[in-house]
């Protein structure tokens, strides 16, 4: 599903976020990045949706080289990755059916595959009674399932979480997993950043750790270190 | 992938509704820098009208009888030619004549009826090779005392200077109409991007997700489109306001002289949309700018 090869990426000639990795994720794998700030966990996932170009070597999603893709393609790579991040960016003057809906309206998908999508989705993520809330009447964990409703409602085939539980309390950390992991259930191959200790050990999934931006482990059925 | 119209629309709407401030500074911008730039291409115009018969040199015109008997009309054109202080001439003839009155005057219609080519004289536009002024006024009273002339009208000094005035405020007032129309493309560009820079959370969602970069910039090229129309329609009353302050100063005799500074109405009716065109294409142009700065390329 995802292959890296002898891919390097520096930030402006010198900050080396990512040197020689490589490294293959199959279809339906659960993969937990760990290392250090600054180690190259989101460079490593924005090189993915093709947000970053890599200086040297390739990258291949669903089989596919993405340096060979056209700009214009590029939102068509992109309809097959969600993404979830820390801080959510869900858009504020918008309600939680009007965010996910909003994924959906801006791909061109008909307003009849809105209409029985959406709410599909936000029963998923157990958020059918806050359909019409604003995100700031929401809590972390409430808001963290609204983003990730939206990454998920065009069933896309990778689903990249950037340090999803980052702001959230442990327990509401824990829901967040359950749901991402009933999400890889379904065959969505998941990649998920992270410095959340616990959260790693006790899934014990695949896990690659970086350092300076080198893979210096990686590991099926891991633990955080 | 096709774009919707209801999702542009809704869109638009609701971009109005969250930027009202910014969106009324863009309109504003708009309406001004085209109310500009048509009073001054209007007043270009009426600058020309005014000074239309005083073109090129001419210095003085020798104005016929109406019933001017044709061998003393081809006695003055042969005086004309054979002169040595004449370097040109043209001849207006009763129907050249009535087409100029007829623009001039195009908007009092109740004049131009009145008036019939036959009850206007044929002339002599003549420029003379020195064009020092006692020495014009010495060649015009050669043609004064010519039987069947009934009038010779000098460029007085006041007419000479509108005339040097004319050439150089043409010039000036093109480059005042570019500088604002430059100006105003870049105030609606920096607007629309401010605009933008709000909303830029949005932008960055729709990539996220995998919207196309046309899907992101219509809406907003939309409501470009929209303020350059509204700045455009406002600009309109406006530019009449400035023609009726040509009226004016037409209408006060005692600026004889200005006689002529007017503009047809059709003229400026065609310029007010002309303007609403330029305000819808600044608009979506400049936005479809603006926003590209904030897509990958």
């Amino acid at each position: 599903m995802i292959r890296m090869e002898n891919v390097t990426k520096v930030y402006k000639g010198e900050v080396l976020a990512l040197q020689n990795a490589t490294c293959e994720v199959q279809r339906g794998e659960f993969v937990f990045l760990v290392g250090p700030s600054g180690s190259g966990k989101s460079t490593f996932m924005r090189l993915l949706n093709k947000e970053e170009k890599p200086d040297r070597g390739q990258v291949f999603v669903a089989g596919r080289d993405i340096g060979k893709l056209p700009s214009w393609k590029v939102p068509f790579l992109r309809r097959n990755i969600g993404c979830v991040f820390q801080d959510f960016k869900l858009l504020p003057n918008k309600t939680v059916v009007q965010n996910v809906a909003f994924a959906l309206e801006v791909i061109g998908s008909p307003r009849s595959v809105i209409k029985s999508k959406v709410p599909a989705i936000l029963e998923l993520v157990g958020l059918s009674r806050k359909m019409h809330n604003y995100p700031d009447e929401l809590s972390g964990g409430e808001q963290q399932r609204v983003s990730i409703a939206r990454a998920f409602v065009n069933r896309p085939l990778i689903l990249l979480a950037d340090e999803p539980t980052g702001n959230l309390d442990p327990n509401t950390s824990m829901g967040i997993m359950t749901l991402l992991d009933r999400i890889n259930r379904t065959g969505t191959t998941v990649v998920m950043a992270t410095h959340d200790r616990s959260i790693v050990d006790k899934m014990r999934r695949r896990v690659v750790e970086l350092d300076r931006g080198q893979i210096v482990r990686d590991q099926s059925r891991g633990v955080y270190e | 992938m096709s774009l919707k119209l209801d999702y542009v629309l809704r869109e638009t709407a609701s971009n109005f509704r969250r930027n009202v401030t910014l969106t009324l500074a863009t309109v504003i911008t708009v309406t001004i820098s085209l109310t500009l730039l048509g009073a001054a291409l209007l007043f270009g115009d009426a600058v020309d009208n005014a000074t239309v018969r005083w073109k090129d040199g001419v210095e003085f015109i020798v104005f016929m009888e109406p019933d001017i008997a044709p061998e003393l009309e081809a006695g003055i054109r042969h005086q004309l030619e054979e002169s040595s202080e004449v370097s040109d001439f043209t001849y207006i003839d009763k129907d050249e004549a009535y087409a100029e009155v007829q623009e001039l005057l195009g908007d009092s219609p109740e004049l131009v009826e009145v008036i019939t080519p036959e009850r206007l004289p044929a002339s002599f536009r003549v420029k003379p090779t020195d064009t020092l002024p006692e020495r014009v006024d010495e060649l015009a009273s050669v043609f004064r005392a010519q039987p069947g002339v009934a009038k010779v009208v000098t460029a007085s000094e006041t007419i000479r200077a509108i005339e040097d005035l004319s050439s150089g405020l043409r010039q000036r007032v093109i480059i005042i109409a570019i500088v604002l129309l430059v100006a105003a493309a870049v105030l609606i560009l920096n607007t629309i991007r401010m605009a933008l820079f709000s909303r830029r959370r949005d932008i960055e969602v729709m990539k996220l997700v995998g919207a196309t970069n046309w899907f992101i910039r219509v809406p907003f090229m939309f409501e470009g489109l929209i303020q350059g129309l509204i700045g455009g329609v406002i600009a309109i009353p406006l530019i009449w306001l400035t023609n009726n302050f040509f009226s004016v100063i037409n209408d006060d005799v005692s600026l004889e002289l200005l006689r002529g500074f007017t503009v047809d109405p059709a003229r400026v009716w065609a310029l007010g949309f002309q303007m609403v065109g330029l305000g819808a294409l600044v608009g979506t142009v400049g936005s479809g700018i603006a926003v590209s700065r904030f897509l990958d390329t």
